[in-house]
């Protein structure tokens, strides 16, 4: 444990080190961060400029799904997706190997091998939405939701990085992961929306199969008051059950990966 | 350069039939990449819903459906991911190869992708159809001679987002964070093409705005042809204006090519 | 002590055909072929041994190592590591061996070594005296200085490879897997990276196992030499008898002062060389006291030397044996065919 926290801290250095590197990126990324907010906001300007409410969802309230949004995305980004391309990387170049022989977890070692410290900014704007979204409810949440509203964000942001890690593990397989990741990208797009507004199968699918509704709309739902306690647990259940399924299927395939490749 | 020419000519068939080859070996990603560009599939779910409570500033349920499965058709065959592939080959040095061969890495890039349409026809008509056939038909365009005009849109638009992204590829030999340029450009596609929602939907600020950039020819131009009625000055207007985006591009691409070109040969890579 | 039982290694190719005929069918149906990388080869290597696999390329070198390094399962047949099973991965063997790949850097690109030696050190769980102690005996054999401070892409190909040693050995692993460690090195640098391991071997008592390309870097360095052909143990044993078993006789080298006559040649042994007055024979061993009195006697040559076969040459000959065979059998077997 003590070994995997100081691994924590060295890779966070790191980290931090090259970013400072690249300073001038700090405005690149401000400038990108304000450009896909932008992008976020308008079809939500679009939709609730017609009507009042859609599927029972007042704008306020989008707006708190859309800061969550926001957020789950921001940490993934920032922490997630760098250390996975930087897996990619290593597969390709073949230097996946020297992972395979340190003493630690192989998973542990490559999820934090990488971060994009910028993404705070991202994490600073999503926090900034939801205040705003509470501006405009006129109230802000009850301590009791925003307690609970925390802890699905966390399990939220779990339940993407169990699916990441099945991207990944599948990439040892047959698919290029960097492709994957655009798939991945793009589901997740509909998390920015209410689960509420899909109709029919595409709600089955967006809680069930690929669950956004878990990352997003529940604990959105969660921090305005509106979430069963049932629900609460079983969505928070769902994410640790896929965060499981997940290190159960990257294990078979460095199993695969060690019986296969050359 | 005649000789280039014609020696690009006579390559393009092999350099066709290795796109198809390469296609089907990378079968499982290319499915993947095709899964990706079901955006419009979510939109259609959301908006069909809200127009389920009645409809939204003129679009019916049906007019969503109509103008959604269009998206999706004509992005699927106009869309490519050539962006990635030359930022990848400029910053690993892969490159050099392309450079040693007379065929301009455009045209070669530019057969190898087009290699991919037939694949993607196979599996996006297929939705397409199921989709028109249980919804939309009454929304499509009932002119013959206007839905003949959307292939050569469609080539068009092929031609307009092909050149774009090769550009954004090319800013590699400039920038080292070309990839953030490139979801930079996927945010204002999506925005200012049609992707997301029908123009006319946007503000009208934004709408105008997106007049004045080439994304429109990339999607909104061979969608409208499809799905509404236009008048022959319409059409023609539409067409000459991705006509004059086509050629826009395709100069800024090869411009900003040869300026990459020049300044790798200096640095030596 | 690693050892190895009738160790076995398939791997699955795709093949296809080319044409565009082949490419779709390919969509539906996937042909395997099976390649046989490693074939029933058994050996055991002592605590402190410095071991040098030889082989042509594709040999099954390298999958070989890889297979104790724990990299890849075995397809049949066993391997311990000092009594652990390598593709188990248990962390304690882990912590005592190291793989290094002349071909795979492990150091992080953007950043200086250092900063991977830092991460190694969180990773292994060194203690900081530790590290410092090593990280400075290092820094020592392998005249390190300033480059760990260096980022590492701006390192020469030979200076990388020194930084590379160093992240591979932080840790003082029993167990030394190098492979290829000196491809694309100049000659100074092989050297070099040849006497520090033979330092480190005797230092620590390490075990170490080596493949190269460069046949010098495994006569300089390994007693004990290992041949791999065709995934299959060919030899096991130390160079002096590969050399005795393959070919006994010795070569007889010297420079004519005078003219002597090709048959006068012939009958001493066999000309294997005749350039100007340089002469090379092949002499078999118990007829080296005769031949070379007669040399230096009646004949007055100057320069005599009396040398084993060079390695290169042994190999090839044996490579070379082992190629005509299988196509000889091959040609066999079409022959039956048809």
């Amino acid at each position: 444990m003590r070994r995997y926290l100081r691994l924590l801290g060295v890779q966070l250095r790191m980290s931090v080190a090259s970013a400072m590197a690249y300073r001038a990126d700090f405005l690149v990324e401000g400038a990108m961060s304000a450009a896909w907010m932008a992008v976020a906001l308008l079809p939500l300007f679009v939709l609730y400029g017609e009507r009042d409410t859609v599927a029972g969802w007042d704008a306020p309230s989008a707006l708190v799904v859309l800061a969550y949004f926001m957020g789950v995305r921001a940490v993934v980004e920032g922490v997630v997706n760098p250390s996975l391309v930087e897996l990619v990387d290593r597969i390709r170049t073949g230097a996946f190997d020297y992972v395979l022989l340190k003493p630690v977890d192989a998973q542990l070692l490559v999820s934090g091998s990488r971060y994009e410290p910028w993404k705070v900014l991202d994490l600073l704007g999503a926090a900034g939405v939801a205040v705003y979204a509470f501006v405009l409810r006129g109230h802000g949440p009850e301590p009791g939701h925003l307690l609970v509203g925390l802890a699905l964000f966390a399990t939220g942001v779990l339940a993407m990085y169990a699916l990441w890690i099945l991207c990944a593990a599948a990439s040892f397989w047959v698919v290029r992961l960097d492709n994957l990741t655009y798939l991945l990208s793009a589901i997740f797009d509909t998390a920015r929306w209410p689960v509420q507004v899909f109709r029919g199968a595409w709600r089955i699918v967006f809680t069930f199969v690929i669950p956004v509704a878990v990352m997003t709309t529940y604990p959105a739902m969660a921090l305005l008051g509106a979430l069963d306690a049932g629900t609460a647990l079983a969505s928070a259940g769902g994410a640790l059950a896929l965060l499981g399924l997940s290190r159960l299927v990257w294990r078979a395939a460095i199993r695969s990966y060690t019986s296969a490749s050359s | 350069m005649r000789s280039g020419t014609s020696r690009a000519l006579r390559a393009l068939p092999t350099l066709f039939r290795v796109g198809v080859a390469e296609t089907v070996a990378y079968r499982a990603e290319f499915l993947v990449w095709l899964l990706t560009s079901t955006l419009p599939l979510v939109m259609l779910g959301l908006w069909t819903s809200v127009a389920g409570e009645g409809p939204f500033r003129g679009y019916a349920s049906p007019d969503f459906v109509a103008y959604y499965l269009a998206t999706l058709v004509v992005r699927n065959l106009t869309g490519s991911w050539v962006s990635w592939q030359v930022s990848e080959e400029v910053r690993t040095g892969a490159l050099a190869m392309r450079l040693l061969r007379p065929v301009h890495p455009f045209v070669a890039l530019g057969a190898s992708h087009l290699a991919a349409v037939p694949f993607r026809t196979i599996v996006a008509l297929p939705i397409a159809l199921v989709l028109l056939a249980s919804s939309g038909a009454s929304a499509l365009s009932g002119d013959p001679g206007q839905l003949l005009c959307v292939l050569p849109s469609v080539a068009l638009a092929w031609l307009v987002t092909f050149a774009t992204l090769f550009t954004i590829g090319s800013l590699a030999f400039f920038i080292t964070k070309s990839m953030a340029i490139a979801n930079l450009y996927f945010g204002l596609f999506s925005l200012l093409s049609g992707y997301l929602l029908p123009l006319p939907l946007l503000p009208r600020w934004v709408a105008t705005v997106a007049e004045l950039t080439p994304f429109p020819a990339m999607l909104t131009t061979p969608v409208e042809l499809l799905t509404r009625t236009l008048s022959g000055a319409d059409l023609a207007r539409l067409l000459g204006v991705q006509l004059g985006w086509a050629a826009a591009t395709v100069l800024v691409a090869l411009t900003v090519w040869r300026l990459g070109v020049r300044r790798f040969e200096a640095v030596g890579g | 002590m690693i050892r190895a039982d009738e160790l076995t290694k398939h791997f699955k190719v795709h093949r296809r055909k080319p044409g565009f005929a082949a490419a779709l069918a390919s969509v539906f149906r996937r042909r395997y072929e099976v390649v046989r990388a490693v074939e029933n080869v058994s050996f055991r290597i002592e605590r402190g041994e410095r071991v040098g696999f030889l082989g042509p390329n594709g040999a099954g070198k390298t999958t070989t190592l890889k297979l104790l390094a724990g990299l890849l399962h075995p397809t049949s047949g066993a391997v311990t590591v000092d009594g652990y099973v390598p593709s188990k991965r248990p962390p304690e063997l882990l912590g005592s061996i190291t793989l290094v790949m002349g071909q795979k850097s492990q150091l992080i690109w953007d950043l200086p070594p250092s900063e991977t030696y830092a991460m190694n050190r969180a990773i292994f769980d060194v203690p900081k005296a530790e590290f410092d102690a090593t990280l400075a005996e290092l820094t020592e054999l392998l005249e390190l200085g300033k480059l760990v401070d260096k980022p590492t892409r701006q390192l020469s190909l030979g200076e990388r490879m020194k930084c590379e040693l160093a992240a591979a050995l932080l840790h003082r692993p029993k167990t030394l897997f190098l492979d290829e460690p000196t491809i694309g090195l100049d000659v100074a640098m092989q050297l070099a990276i040849r006497d520090f391991v033979r330092r480190y071997n005797q230092r620590h008592e390490a075990t170490v196992l080596l493949t190269s390309h460069y046949m010098d870097d495994v006569v300089a360095l390994c007693p004990r030499i290992l041949v791999i052909d065709e995934g299959k143990l060919v030899h096991d044993g130390d160079l002096r008898q590969l050399v005795k078993t393959m070919d006994p006789d010795k070569r007889v080298s010297f420079t004519l002062t005078s003219e002597v006559g090709a048959d006068e040649l012939e009958r001493l042994g066999a000309v294997i060389l005749r350039e100007g007055t340089r002469v090379t024979l092949r002499v078999v061993e118990r007829e080296i006291p005769a031949v070379v009195g007669r040399l230096l006697g009646p004949l007055h040559v100057a320069d005599l030397a009396i040398e084993d076969p060079p390695l290169e040459e042994i190999l090839r000959a044996m490579f070379g044996k082992a190629r005509e065979e299988r196509a000889a059998s091959e040609a066999a077997e079409a022959g039956g065919a048809t």
